[in-house]
């Protein structure tokens, strides 16, 4: 890489040696380090070492629980009054013909509502006109005949420029046939592991076990065993001794079905994606079979209190079972699953972590070495029978599947980081698409905190004279003077200016240029990109002022971070800041230089809100820096003595804008109550009886249209507004969330904020409050995306505002946002060997320059089944499909949501089943790239945003289907499916080590009871929060080193912060952790708790595996869905 | 009333520092007026004057060239003309300062947006009536205003436009000129040789009439 020509251009730009040439934008932060030097970086993730199988004891978890003999019920009986929802439960669903070029409506049973046409799905953004059919399948894509929903462009539109077909430029890819890879990644079965924690472990009732709150103790006894396979379970062997470790076991060709490993080498996947795909051999057997997840017994001496409550309520809940709800027998048990005896020995779903291995080519049974020959399948293909293998999670971060491109285009392709798609193979036609069900669709960060970004000035920006595509890596040269657009197939001139390349100096290599090496690059925009002057960096505050907001203390907190931070705010010698405080009137600032002291001005007529003095208000920071100091310092004692209950945060806002209209800028507005006055007043609607009902939740769509009509308003005058809620009661979220949605702003949210009784929340908020202050922001912002002819976008997610089809209004963006998109295939891409998606980011930084942000994307094209399958990117269809449900649950309801989840996992695997199997056999079969769909799905329904049954506030719910659209898709998966680690043990084997620091890498575990031992110290990463579980049998020497307390009992009650001691062992901890933090923006808080811990509730909740009362475990759900597909 | 400000480069235009005040009543046109501006940088020129005062609709553009910076405002008429200009002078005098040798360095428009602090106190001060007398020493020290130039900023824009009109038909003139030539030696050569034939033709006759019935 040759750095030598490049200079920055972000300080004083004097003296560039070049006038068009890149360089290297300095004032990027820490991150992924990526651009010039793709391949370096990009994958940074993937350098970590496969962990080795015996770091970790064989938790052998089940043991401790055996404190009772297995019951003998049959397993049915006490196992269906508590099925949930009809839906699921429920056998009737009219089943989807898997070939139907058609989608057809797939109904709940509980719904007599006849199938609507199949027409006008406009996936999500429903509009009023079209009443949302219920329990009608996903339909990813929008017919062109859509009425266009009153938000949203009128999407789906054909595309309008028919070009002759054109030729295919591109070199055929290699797609399947690529050199099979080194298996450098297969392990070893480690060494024995320390049976000390076996041992410990069998004493019935000396320690109370981990209980799950939500495992009802009826549910128990009943629960069957993780049994034989459905059907025709290969033989089993006879159970190995107890406490056996796994890696004395003979390591046996998989004896499950017979494509149970067809592995041959896969395409292109380097050796860490082999390592993330091993599977344990299914034939695993086990003394401790007869628990299962989140059935750990109730029964230990210390655990019953809880555990009796929570069994009361569930025998309560029982009887006012919603209606429709299926109270019947499992309609259809699988035989096998029906009528295992609890003891059955043979237990195909291993409860313990197995050595990883690759089966190699030896090992492959004669059918396998035949599917192999027959058609190559690639690694993402090989079949995983979901009911056997339960170890599907990998053991580090899960790494999305490369597309199938030539080395050197892959070589330059965006970072998936920044831009993915749901297939990373596009099928040609959109009855393909059907065909597979599987949602098509982007997810992007585009504004992601880039270290290395090339930057280039030049006076010409190359662009495609048709489509205005920006030039980009995947376009083709005819020859020195044309290249041809890959979105629209126009041959372009290149201009003059273009054949110099001023990385190398040299003159006629347009190809060299870096706008062609670099899938990810900023243009310095020239004057042509500009409708006004680029405006200053203008950030103005409102803040509730009201008694219940002086009672929570936020004001204190406020001040001192923006005091701390004030000259960390992005902006330049032009930056305006402005205050407005509000509760029952609306007070403004002067703090127009000159003037002795900050001027507080009340306005209390808020019917007609108007500025006292329009001048004066926002003022520069550099020239008023004092006053607003002393404002800062003054304003939390200002109120302390209020009594004002009132909250006129509607009239606020007016004020707010009217103060922002003239430049443009950022408005963070704090609440703390629902407002109650003037315009935009709100009433409650939550009624918190019905917060655990398990049947639909009423009021997620806004109580006005107040809020949107304000926000884009604000949108138009280059206003984005910023909310952070901070209350105890109910705010009306869904509401007050308007005001950010369509002005492209964010929703941070700290329930129960208080400065003396929620330590956790307040220090939440002070770090929060930080990054928000300091982190970059782009101003008066547009985003476009387009794609190559023949595919449509259709649905956006995310907030901002959908200007024209494929224009995004982004009055401010900030690196934080996430957006998603679905799209449609709207011609045949029969001709084209790849496509490409093209994001343009065009803002203003808060220095006043106005830059072009470009990613490009390029995907292979494929044309059977089995290759959409194998390029399906299981995170990015969650992430998908959670943004669509959330849509879905505001245009018809909640259960409708989690149906369609429900169905989008039965229709794919069905669809896989039906027409890309070959050989067909029992069992609940997905490709591997999909192996974690189901786990996926499930997860979506415990989540908050959808779960039903526990209680859950409208706000929490709320605010969490905001961030699953919001967010982007790496945070947005943790908050999915946290990430559980066990920390007492850290070693540093195959650790990373960055910046001499090494990172030990523990392995993930799956988030089930089971896996927790009171022996260890479990850490949970659930995205925004955190949790490290002590054990009650901790290992002392962790008590001592890593938290500095004697014994488990001396661990205090609200811990957040890991003490730094000066020892091996807190070294690790603290590094693994910190690590762990350092990888997102907001700092998570971390939650030391203990058994006894009131958080130990919603530590549990993100046990997605196991059962609670409400929602099934991941085994019952996997029965759920093969018995939907083999109906 | 100053409601837009706006420098830029001369020699090709590139504007680098604006300052805009926002006003409910022209606050459609501003736009409008924006763009105008631009395109008058691009016409722009060294030989251009390096005063002058366009009519823009209801609106007057008031201009000065200084060290290959234009700097431009936009008044209500009734703004006095001299202010305006003792305003510019005073922008130049203070950009000049500051930014002056680098003006010709950069690349990227309004690479001085910053300055916009300085022309938005300088506004404000030239804008309010009663500091403004306190500025009557600058504004006797200005040359005589009468003598700044004052066109229309249609004329403006489109001089270039008619200029090249003219040329197209001065082109034309010369080519259709020089088509009749042509034409005309064409025309000209074709009757001599007519007369050459007839000539030709008689003696001809006369040598047959000769040979055959004289003799």
């Amino acid at each position: 890489m040759s750095t030598a020509g490049f200079n920055s251009q972000n300080g004083t730009g004097a003296g560039q040696p070049y006038a068009n040439g890149p360089s290297q934008n300095l004032q990027q932060l820490p991150g992924v380090n990526y651009g010039m030097a793709p391949l370096q970086n990009y994958n940074q993730l993937q350098a970590k070492a496969p962990m080795g199988p015996g770091l970790y004891p064989p938790s052998a978890p089940s043991a401790p629980y055996q404190s009772h003999p297995p019951q003998t019920h049959p397993p049915v009986s006490s196992y269906q009054p508590l099925m949930p929802r009809p839906p699921l439960g429920g056998g009737s669903l009219p089943h989807t013909p898997p070939l139907s070029a058609s989608p057809v409506p797939r109904m709940p049973s509980a719904q007599s509502t006849p199938p609507p046409p199949p027409v006008s799905s406009s996936g999500y953004y429903a509009s009023p006109h079209q009443t949302p059919s219920m329990g009608q399948p996903w339909q990813y894509n929008a017919t062109p005949t859509n009425p266009p929903a009153p938000m949203t462009p009128p999407h789906g539109q054909p595309a309008t420029n028919h070009m002759p077909p054109p030729m295919s430029m591109v070199p055929p890819t290699s797609a399947y046939s690529a050199p099979p890879p080194t298996h450098t990644a297969t392990l070893p079965p480690g060494p024995a592991l320390p049976p000390t924690s076996l041992h410990a472990y069998n004493q019935p009732g000396v320690a109370p076990p981990p209980v799950t709150p939500m495992a009802p103790h009826t549910y128990q006894p009943g629960r069957p065993p993780y049994g034989a396979p459905p059907s025709g379970a290969p033989p089993m062997g006879p159970p190995p001794p107890m406490g056996h470790p796994p890696s004395m076991k003979p390591t046996p060709p998989p004896t499950g079905p017979p494509m149970g490993n067809a592995t041959p080498p896969p395409p292109k996947a380097d050796a860490q994606w082999d390592g993330v795909n091993h599977i344990a051999p299914p034939s695993e057997s086990e003394e401790g079979d007869v628990e299962c997840p989140g059935t750990v017994a109730g029964n230990g001496p210390q655990a019953p209190n809880s555990y009796n409550h929570v069994e009361n309520k569930t025998s309560g809940a029982a009887q006012p079972g919603p209606p429709g709800r299926h109270l019947g027998h499992y309609p259809s048990l699988p035989p096998g699953y029906q009528s295992s005896p609890p003891g059955h020995t043979a237990q195909p779903y291993p409860l313990k972590q197995q050595p990883y291995q690759q089966p190699g080519p030896a090992q492959l049974s004669p059918s396998l070495a035949a599917m192999s020959l027959q058609s190559g399948t690639p690694e993402a293909l090989r079949v995983v029978n979901l009911l056997q293998e339960r170890n599907l999670l990998p053991p580090g971060p899960l790494i999305p599947p490369t597309p199938c491109l030539p080395q050197d285009l892959q070589r330059v392709n965006c970072n998936p980081e920044v831009f993915r798609c749901t297939l990373t193979s596009i099928p040609q036609t959109q009855s393909l698409l059907n065909k597979a069900k599987l949602p098509l669709g982007l997810l992007l960060h585009p504004f992601k905190d880039l270290s290395q970004l090339p930057v280039v000035t030049s006076s010409t920006i190359v662009r495609c004279r048709s489509c205005r595509t920006y030039i980009n890596p995947f376009v083709s040269f005819l020859d020195q003077r044309r290249w041809k657009c890959n979105l629209c197939y126009r041959v372009n001139e290149v201009p003059e200016e273009f054949m110099y390349n001023p990385v190398s100096r040299a003159y006629g290599e347009p190809h060299k240029r870096p706008e062609v090496q670099n899938a990810t690059i900023e243009f310095i925009a020239p004057s042509e990109y500009m409708l006004r002057p680029p405006q200053p960096a203008v950030y103005l505050f409102v803040l509730d002022v009201s008694h219940n907001a002086v009672e929570t203390g936020y004001l204190h907190v406020f001040c001192q971070s923006l005091l701390d931070n004030l000259n960390s705010l992005p902006g330049d010698s032009r930056t305006k800041v402005g205050f407005i405080t509000f509760d029952s009137t609306i007070h403004f600032y002067n703090l127009q230089e000159g003037l002795s002291q900050p001027q507080m001005l009340i306005v209390s007529d808020i019917e007609d809100i108007f500025l006292p003095t329009p001048d004066s208000l926002l003022v520069n920071l550099n020239e008023s820096k004092e006053l607003v100091q002393d404002l800062l310092k003054s304003l939390p004692t200002l109120f302390e003595k209020t009594m004002e209950t009132q909250s006129a945060l509607g009239s606020a806002l007016q004020a707010a804008f009217k103060l922002l209209s003239p430049t443009g800028g950022r408005m963070s507005v704090f609440q703390t109550q629902l407002p109650n006055l003037g315009a935009g007043a709100l009433q409650s609607r939550e009624d918190p009886n019905q917060r655990a009902a398990a049947k639909d939740v009423q009021h997620l769509s806004p109580a006005t249209d107040f809020y949107k009509k304000l926000a884009l308003d604000c949108s138009g005058q280059q206003v984005a507004v910023d909310l952070f809620l901070l209350s105890a009661q109910y705010c009306d979220l869904a509401s007050l969330g308007c005001i950010s949605r369509y002005s492209a702003g964010s929703v941070y949210y700290y329930p129960s904020y208080h400065q003396q009784h929620n330590i956790a929340q307040v220090e939440r908020f002070q770090k929060d409050l930080k990054r928000y202050l300091t982190r970059k922001i782009g101003f008066e912002a547009v985003m476009r995306i387009r794609c190559t002819k023949g595919l449509s976008i259709h649905t956006f997610h995310g907030n901002f505002f959908v200007r024209s089809t494929d224009l995004l209004s982004l009055p401010n963006v900030n690196p934080d946002a996430g957006f998603a998109v679905q799209m449609s295939i709207d011609e045949n891409l029969d001709d084209l060997q790849l496509v490409s998606f093209q994001a343009a980011l065009l803002y203003t930084s808060s220095k006043g320059e106005r830059r072009i942000r470009v990613h490009t994307l390029c995907l292979p094209v494929v044309n059977s089944l089995s290759d959409v399958f194998a390029g399906a990117d299981v995170q990015a269809i969650s992430g998908l499909l959670a943004c669509m449900a959330v849509d879905r649950s505001v245009t018809a309801s909640l259960s409708d949501a989690r149906d369609a989840l429900t169905n989008a996992a039965i229709d794919s695997l069905l669809c896989y089943r039906q027409s890309v199997l070959t050989i067909q056999q029992p069992g609940l079969l997905a490709p591997a790239c999909l192996r974690l769909f189901p786990l996926y799905v499930l997860a979506l329904h415990k989540q908050k945003a959808f779960r039903v049954g526990t209680s859950t506030r409208l706000d929490d719910r709320v605010f969490a289907m905001c961030q699953l659209k919001y967010q982007p898709l790496v945070y947005a998966m943790l908050m999915i499916h946290p990430a559980l680690y066990r920390v007492d043990d850290l070693t540093d084997e195959g650790a990373l080590n960055i910046n001499d620091r090494t990172i030990p890498q523990p392995r993930v575990l799956q988030l089930s009871v089971e896996k927790l031992c009171r022996e260890g110290a479990f850490l949970m990463d659930a995205g925004t929060v955190m949790y490290l579980w002590i054990g009650r049998n901790c290992n002392p020497a962790f008590l001592t080193q890593v938290l500095g307390v004697p014994s488990y009992a001396a661990v205090p009650e609200n811990l957040y912060l890991l003490p730094e001691l000066d020892t091996a062992e807190s070294q690790r901890v603290r590094a693994f952790v910190g690590w762990l933090k350092d990888q997102r923006p907001f700092a998570p808080t971390l939650h030391i708790i203990r058994d006894e811990s009131q958080l130990k509730t919603s530590f549990l909740q993100n046990m997605i595996e196991d059962r609670t009362e409400s929602a099934l475990s991941y085994y019952e759900f996997l029965l759920h869905l093969q018995q939907q597909i083999s109906k | 009333m100053i409601l837009l400000t706006m420098l830029a480069r001369v020699s090709d235009g590139l504007p680098l520092a604006a300052s805009i005040q926002e006003n409910e009543q022209y606050e459609r046109d501003l736009q409008q007026y924006q763009t105008q501006a631009k395109q008058l940088f691009r016409r722009l020129n060294a030989q251009s004057p390096d005063r002058c005062t366009l009519e823009a609709g209801n609106l007057n553009f008031h201009y000065l060239i200084a060290e290959g910076v234009c700097y431009l405002c936009l008044c209500e008429p009734s703004f006095p003309k001299k202010v305006a200009f003792g305003y510019l002078d005073d922008l130049h005098s203070e950009f000049f300062d500051q930014y002056g040798r680098r003006v010709s360095t950069v690349t990227r428009p309004y690479a001085f947006i910053e300055f916009d602090n300085y022309i938005q106190k300088a506004k404000k001060m030239y804008v309010d009536g009663r500091a403004r007398r306190n500025l009557g020493n600058i504004n006797t020290e200005l040359q005589d205003v009468q003598r700044i130039m004052v066109a229309n900023i249609e004329e403006v824009l489109h001089r270039g436009e008619a200029l090249s009109v003219l040329d197209t038909k001065a082109s034309n003139l010369s080519s259709l000129a020089k088509k009749y030539q042509s034409d005309a030696k064409y025309l000209n050569t074709r009757s001599t040789y007519a007369k050459f034939a007839a000539v030709a033709v008689v003696l001809l006759t006369l040598i047959i009439y000769v040979r055959f019935w004289w003799l």
